[in-house]
């Protein structure tokens, strides 16, 4: 090969690498405030000039008072109005007394990335498709690697056959050349049953081995039934985990915020969807046309900014289905419990669409009860004075959640 | 004598009967049925054997094809969430109950929407937490499929604006107008009534009880000068004496009357003594088996011994011999001896007799002190007297418009008035009615009233204490308050709830609101569901009075504000006219004295098509789904009718006539019953209410006659000869415990020498090698050992506690179980066949002194005492699973389907379990049920879980069981979870209370504790601790989690130490 080709090849790759670098570094300090303005703010201000609860805030850091008023702002709002800062007052009075959220919780850093990230926002990007695209070339090879496998074998079935031919042939022509009777065609059938007379005993281990195969197979249907591991059915709305939890981060509970109080974690209705797209009305994926379906469920025109009087309930599809006879609570296990939802629901973050992750079997729930430790008796008040009869009880052991009655049959059967 | 007390569920029981004996000994009495539905009596629902393999392959088939198949189930999030509302969480709402008869303030728990559970609100100075079983069946009353969807014109469907129109047209046209309603306590719609009255001046409203308390108000209108019901305290009584006044099940205000006599019959440490209660009465009450001394008497026996009582307590009145003349000098005796500590009341509607009750009260000057005629009680204001003027002026065809609400009289009025003729002559009848039932279907127009629950409104059951109304559902179907009709139709289009609102702003929040703003004032009363306003109404809100009462008030308010100062009620009648009053009481006529009575289910038949009223079994009867003739077994002996003793189900069929009718009901042998007398339950034998209602039992109120102006519900009757059979679905000899000693009893006086009385373990000896050594039978045990000391309990031992005095065996428990656990309902013929799923049963015992087997007992002869079963004791014992800490259940159960939690509770996993039914065969208290079939959704249990609107009471916590399952009390274990989950979700140790079952919640008299032994400063703990602490069937030594408190009877005599009877019962 020709050595400056090799080289050009080096340099090439080398400063390909190298703007990758720069790019993704440069990206993430700019980042931290996007994300921390998607958290924390955008489901009330958009960085244009429209109006969401709270005002548009293109050009903000302009019309308000110079010097680090807009930090305190964000910071405690309210203590500002009571000060009685004009300016704050003035905003106060315009959005009909209707205080901003206090963000005490923020550090001064972080609230300095929000603001520089309001001042200078991203230009619109085009829209992006690569993750659908390269989901879709996830396929595409995946199917040409199934088509692969199809056709080597097809060619090697057909070398065989030849082969085969051609070695009967050339048996016959010997046969026929050196005078000797030609042969019995025992093929096919004959031919199968001639070799099982003479080997019985592999017959019977082959036999065996099927019968065991079969039996396996059937139990494993049979038991199978009922367990819908895997399922993935199309939702009316096309909404990504992936975005949403993913990318965004947004916490689960935020949606689904039943998990943390009572038995059912809880579709959101779409009026939690409304915190945030008020203002996001256009997708990176789909555009306008699944966020549309929000409105559409709410009778809701984004340019009017009105509600109609025909809401219409969205019809999702259940993934995750557990039978009657199964008591499960979802504080228990999010609020006293401390269970990530990810052990049950898998990487939802990382999915696309929905899909069961895990098999929801009773031998599923018993097992992980089996191996989580309680780990609440110390900072939770209700477990006082039980840890040390537990520790006693069950001496150096793990106390797992079924030492504690975790796994008796009226805790989930009732 | 003393201790050879025998008890017994029935006749059958008492007289040892074979079959009784056979049938005892099987679990379940009935073969397992081979054929679809049982034999006979149901032919029509019956499946040949061959059927059956069809129906078999083919199930199989379609279980694999429904298998394979996968459900697509959908998940419908709110398009916009209410704030208050997490699905999976209840909310409870603070509203009452009040359909014309009965009144309790409640709590409704409410899941994703729907109302599913009522239980008492605790704030309510009148009903104190408590309920009923009416009340807590009300839920399912709320889905009642045979409501009407929408306003009905002339039979069919129409719209409330046709409606509206036509009948406003109607009442334009002139002529005399009616309202003939219930009796209503609300001041809202005492308002709106007014205003309707007002504007139309023909207009007159008339207020009709079912059950009538005419008499009592027209004897207190003759006495004090007010037609009112006074507040009765039996809190503040040391001596009760009733006469017929069934004031614990039915009489005025149950729930609140039993709460305050729960009060004085509890005992404990600090309290030694209880209260004394009489009663003389016809046919055996709840309230009568809770007496400590029952006086049968017949009804007209019973308006003379008030003579007697009056004569005998100084009323200066002349009276006739009784038959039981000397208990009555002792019960007077002990009257004058609390003087102030006494109170006597009467469920006679015959105004002499009131009368003469009232004189016995001042005589005795319970006025002031445990009767208040100041603060009156205003659930009872029908006038008799008007409404007999009315039918009568309706026969006249004066009457131009009649407009009902919350009455029925085509069913409750006598049949002698002729009410249905009356009623053809009325052009235009309007009925409220939720249903097109006896009397709305003659209607041209009903315009159907929202259930209680859908409602807005409010109450004033007791003068100065109200109560706000809220719905907790949106209304199911296109109907509309009936005041919201009234006020449209007078012209005022306001919505009920903003005149409701308006009135409070008005009336209550003007005296009571100071320092609040209105919509903060009305918050906290809608969260509260009641508000006192100290003792008296408030003077600018209307009292829920009819006109004519009210008019009464001020004509007499000077000499009530005289009364007041004095501290003393207005002057009562002098001692002359009390002759003449007592001369005026019916006297007795010729055969048996019929009594009619209310049963604690059914109440006066409003909530008929309630499946789980019709199925609760009457304390005292056992019986459900009939109504039947109570009499003597002596006299039943007399007239050759069946006994019943066989433990057969098959009562004798006899024709009653009592004036002029003539009905076809069984006899049912009501040992308690007074000789010469028999009784009939009203309620029944509704005709136009619903499938579970129509053709159940008889009609009886045709039977009522007037009487002195008022309906009188005595009256003669004859019986034919025995006419035939009649199948009976007794639960009375259901679950038997095989003759073992389950009542502790004491009386008084034994206690307060020993407070262990009654209650002292049995020793039984036991030979061991050559030493006979002396053991408690929990001394002994098979499975504690050292190695393994049984079941460990570390965080938390549940049980309850059960006071068997103060539990007056009403039922609420059993409805609130059914609703809260999803219990099926499973018709009267599998009743018949011991098949009820009730998971907590109230176990009635007669018990008597002798042995009616053995002529003579130590020496005495009791051969000349009264025929034991004639007039017996009655001890209720609610028994649910006792939760054993030494299970025999769980030893059987060939796949641990049932099985012990670490929390003491004896679990049950229904879909593991087979079906053997060996726990059922094992278990020695008998609480465990079968699930012979699956109830829900299945054509031939058509109650409320074959039944979309039905289903919706279904407590979504609690699995429905299908076929061939065991089931049975699991303590609430949905609850407790719940519980322990809020305490975790809090970081926090249980609250002692703060969890309760359903029975318990449920129960008006406290009589059942639940809670936490491992915390020792529970309720429950110090109950366990209590001397008059024992275990049911303590000697087989299951060590039940469920504990009794001893029976103890405030008398002198019948002293029975029931251990001491068991000893001699094994010996």
């Amino acid at each position: 090969m020709d050595k400056s080709f090799c080289r050009s090849l080096w340099i090439l790759s080398i400063s390909f690498f190298t703007v990758l670098f720069l790019g993704t570094s440069g990206h993430a300090s700019a980042q931290d405030g996007a994300q921390l303005f998607k958290t924390n703010c955008a489901s009330c201000h958009s960085l244009g000039t429209n109006k969401l609860t709270g005002p548009g805030l293109e050009g903000v850091t302009k019309r308000v008072p110079p010097g680090d008023w807009i930090n305190k702002w964000i910071k405690n709002s309210d203590a500002l109005i009571k000060a009685g800062d004009p300016y704050a007052v003035k905003i106060f009075e315009e959005y009909n007394r209707m205080p901003m959220t206090v963000f005490t919780n923020l550090s001064d850093a972080e609230i300095s990335a929000i603001v520089k990230y309001i001042s200078a926002p991203p230009k619109k990007e085009e829209k992006k498709d690569g993750a659908p695209a390269a989901g879709a070339e996830a396929g595409e090879k995946e199917g040409d690697n199934f088509t692969m496998l199809l056709i080597i074998v097809t060619i090697l079935a057909g070398l065989y056959f030849v082969l085969r031919g051609i070695k009967k042939s050339l048996e016959s022509t010997a046969d026929e050349k050196f005078g000797r009777e030609p042969r019995p065609d025992y093929s096919g059938f004959a031919g199968a049953k001639l070799w099982a007379m003479s080997h019985k005993k592999h017959v019977a281990v082959i036999v065996l081995v099927l019968v065991a195969w079969g039996s396996k197979a059937g139990w494993d249907a049979l038991a199978g039934i009922g367990i819908y591991q895997g399922y993935e059915p199309a939702q009316p709305i096309k909404f990504s985990h992936k975005i949403h939890a993913g990318e965004n981060q947004i916490s689960c509970v935020y949606c689904h915020a039943g998990a943390e109080k009572g038995k059912t974690a809880g579709v959101p209705s779409p009026n939690v969807c409304m915190n945030c797209h008020k203002g996001i009305q256009s997708g990176a994926q789909t555009g306008t046309e699944e966020i549309a379906k929000i409105y559409k469920a709410l009778d809701y025109d984004p340019n009017t900014q009105k509600y109609g009087p025909n809401p219409k309930p969205i019809e999702w599809i259940r993934v995750h289905n557990l039978p009657d006879l199964a008591y499960f609570n979802h504080a228990q296990h999010v609020t006293v419990g401390k269970v990530e939802c990810q052990k049950c629901h898998g990487p939802v973050q990382e999915m696309e669409v929905l899909k069961q992750h895990e098999m929801l079997t009773m031998g599923w729930c018993i097992n992980c009860h089996r191996e989580t430790e309680v780990t609440q008796f110390k900072s939770n008040p209700y477990y006082a004075d039980l840890h040390k009869k537990f520790a006693e009880k069950f001496k150096g052991q793990k106390i797992t959640v079924d030492k504690i009655g975790g796994i008796e049959c009226a805790r989930c059967h009732y | 004598m003393g201790n050879n007390k025998k008890y017994w569920k029935g006749l059958a029981d008492l007289n040892n009967d074979p079959d009784f004996i056979k049938s005892a000994q099987n679990e379940f009495a009935e073969e397992l049925p081979i054929n679809f539905l049982g034999k006979d009596s149901r032919a029509e629902g019956s499946t040949p054997r061959r059927d059956f393999l069809k129906f078999l392959g083919f199930s199989v088939t379609a279980a694999s094809l429904a298998a394979c198949e996968t459900p697509v189930r959908k998940v419908i999030p709110y398009v916009i969430k209410p704030e208050d509302i997490t699905p999976g969480i209840p909310n409870w709402y603070a509203t009452s109950y009040y359909d014309g008869h009965d009144y309790a303030s409640i709590l409704v728990k409410n899941r994703d929407g729907r109302p599913i559970k009522i239980e008492g609100n605790k704030n309510s100075t009148v009903t104190r937490g408590g309920t009923s079983a009416r009340v807590q069946a009300a839920v399912l009353s709320l889905y009642d499929s045979a409501r009407i969807s929408g306003p009905i014109a002339k039979g069919s469907p129409s719209s409330w604006s046709t409606a509206d129109k036509d009948i406003a047209a109607g009442l334009a046209s002139g002529g005399n107008i009616r309202l003939l309603t219930s009796t209503i306590i609300s001041p809202s719609s005492m308002k709106a009534i007014q205003e309707f009255t007002a504007k139309y001046p023909t207009a007159k409203h008339v207020v009709y009880d079912a059950i009538s308390y005419s008499g009592m108000l027209d004897a207190n209108k003759a006495s004090f000068g007010k037609r009112v019901i006074p507040t009765y305290n039996f809190e503040k009584a040391s001596i009760i004496v009733s006469l017929g006044a069934d004031f614990l099940a039915n009489w005025i205000s149950p729930i609140e009357h039993a709460a305050q006599y729960a009060v004085t019959r509890k005992l404990g440490a600090g309290k030694k003594d209880m209260s004394r209660h009489i009663q003389i009465e016809t046919n055996l009450t709840v309230t009568g088996s809770n007496a400590d001394l029952r006086i049968p008497a017949k009804p007209s026996e019973i308006g003379q011994a008030a003579v007697s009582l009056l004569a005998a307590v100084g009323g200066g009145v002349s009276a006739k011999s009784l038959p039981f003349d000397d208990k009555l000098k002792t019960v007077a005796k002990e009257l004058l001896e609390n003087k102030g500590k006494a109170i006597v009341v009467c469920g006679s509607n015959d105004v002499n007799v009131q009368i003469l009750v009232n004189s016995i009260n001042q005589a005795l000057g319970s006025y002031g002190t445990t009767i208040n005629i100041d603060k009156p009680n205003y659930l009872k204001q029908g006038n008799d007297a008007d409404v007999v003027a009315l039918v009568n002026e309706m026969k006249s065809g004066n009457v131009q418009t009649l407009i009902m609400h919350q009455v029925n009289p085509s069913y409750t009025l006598p049949a002698a008035l002729g009410f249905d003729e009356a009623l053809k002559k009325v052009k235009l009848k309007v009925s409220f009615a939720d249903r097109a039932d006896e009397t709305a279907s003659q209607c041209d127009y009903i315009c159907p009233d929202h259930h209680i629950l859908e409602s807005w409104g409010d109450a004033m059951p007791v003068e100065g204490s109200y109560s706000l109304i809220q719905p907790v559902i949106f209304p199911l179907f296109n109907t509309r308050s009936a005041e919201e009709s009234l006020l449209k139709w007078s012209g005022n289009d306001t919505d009920y709830q903003s005149y409701v609102k308006k009135n409070w702003q008005d009336g209550i929040f003007a005296q009571k609101g100071a320092g609040s703003s209105f919509n903060d004032f009305w918050s906290k009363c809608l969260f509260d569901g009641v508000i006192d306003t100290d003792g008296k109404a408030v003077a600018a809100s209307v009292a829920p009075v009819a006109a004519e009462v009210n008019a009464d008030s001020k004509k007499t308010e000077s000499s009530a504000a005289d009364a007041s100062i004095a501290a003393a009620p207005a002057p009562v009648a002098n001692a002359q006219d009390l002759n003449a009053v007592a001369s005026n009481i019916p006297k007795a006529g010729n055969g048996y004295e019929l009594s009619l009575y209310e049963k604690t289910g059914l109440g006066n038949g409003v909530q008929a098509n309630n499946p789980w009223l019709q199925e609760l079994p009457d304390p005292i009867s056992k019986v459900t789904w009939d109504n039947y003739i109570t009499m003597n077994p002596r006299d039943m002996r007399e007239k050759g009718y069946n006994l019943m003793e066989r433990a057969d189900r098959n009562a004798t069929l006899v024709d009653v006539t009592a004036n002029g009718i003539t009905l076809a009901l069984p006899v049912y042998p009501s040992p308690g019953q007074a000789i010469g007398t028999i009784g009939i339950a009203l309620g029944y034998g509704r005709t136009k209410a619903g499938k579970a209602a129509n053709e159940v039992g008889q009609n009886v109120y045709p039977i009522t006659s007037v009487v002195n102006n008022t309906f009188s519900y005595v009256s003669s009757a004859a019986l034919s000869d025995a006419k035939g059979e009649f199948l009976i679905a007794a639960t009375q000899t259901h679950h038997t415990m095989m003759g073992r000693t389950v009542v502790h009893e004491t009386t008084l006086d034994a206690y307060q020498k020993d407070a262990k009385a009654g209650n002292h373990t049995e020793k039984f000896k036991l030979q061991l090698g050559q030493h006979h050594t002396e053991h408690t039978a929990t001394e002994l045990d098979l499975w504690a050992t050292e190695k393994y000391p049984g079941h460990d309990k570390p965080i938390h031992f549940w049980g309850m506690a059960i006071d068997l005095n103060a539990c007056i065996g009403c039922g609420a428990c059993v409805i609130s179980c059914n609703a809260e656990n999803n219990v099926p309902v499973v018709g009267k013929a599998e009743v018949a066949m011991a098949r009820d799923m009730h998971w907590i049963r109230i176990d009635r015992y007669f018990s008597s002194d002798a042995d009616p087997k053995e002529g003579s007992h130590e020496g005495k002869n009791y051969t000349e005492m009264e025929n034991p079963s004639d007039y017996p004791q009655v001890v209720f014992q609610p028994v649910m699973c006792m939760h054993c800490n030494h299970a025999p259940c769980e030893t059987v159960c060939p796949v641990a389907a049932t099985m012990h939690s670490s929390d003491g509770l004896n679990q049950m996993a229904y879909n593991r379990c087979v079906g053997t039914r060996y726990c059922a065969n094992n278990c020695p208290y008998k609480v465990r049920r079968f699930n012979w079939f699956k109830y829900s959704d299945n054509a031939e249990f058509d109650f409320n879980m074959n039944d979309d609107l039905g289903k919706m009471v279904l407590n979504p916590d609690v699995v429905v069981r299908s076929r061939g399952v065991m089931e049975k009390c699991s303590m609430c274990v949905q609850r407790i979870q719940e519980g322990k989950l809020n305490a975790k979700k809090d970081g926090r140790k249980i609250v002692d209370g703060e969890i309760q079952t359903a029975c318990a919640q449920a129960c008006p008299t406290n009589a059942i504790t639940f809670g936490d032994y491992n915390d020792k400063e529970s309720q429950l703990s110090k109950l366990n601790e209590d001397e008059r602490m024992y275990h049911l069937l303590e000697e087989i030594n299951t060590q039940p989690s469920v504990l009794y408190l001893t029976k103890v009877r405030n008398a002198e005599e019948t002293a029975t130490d029931g251990v001491a009877a068991a000893s001699k019962q094994h010996a």
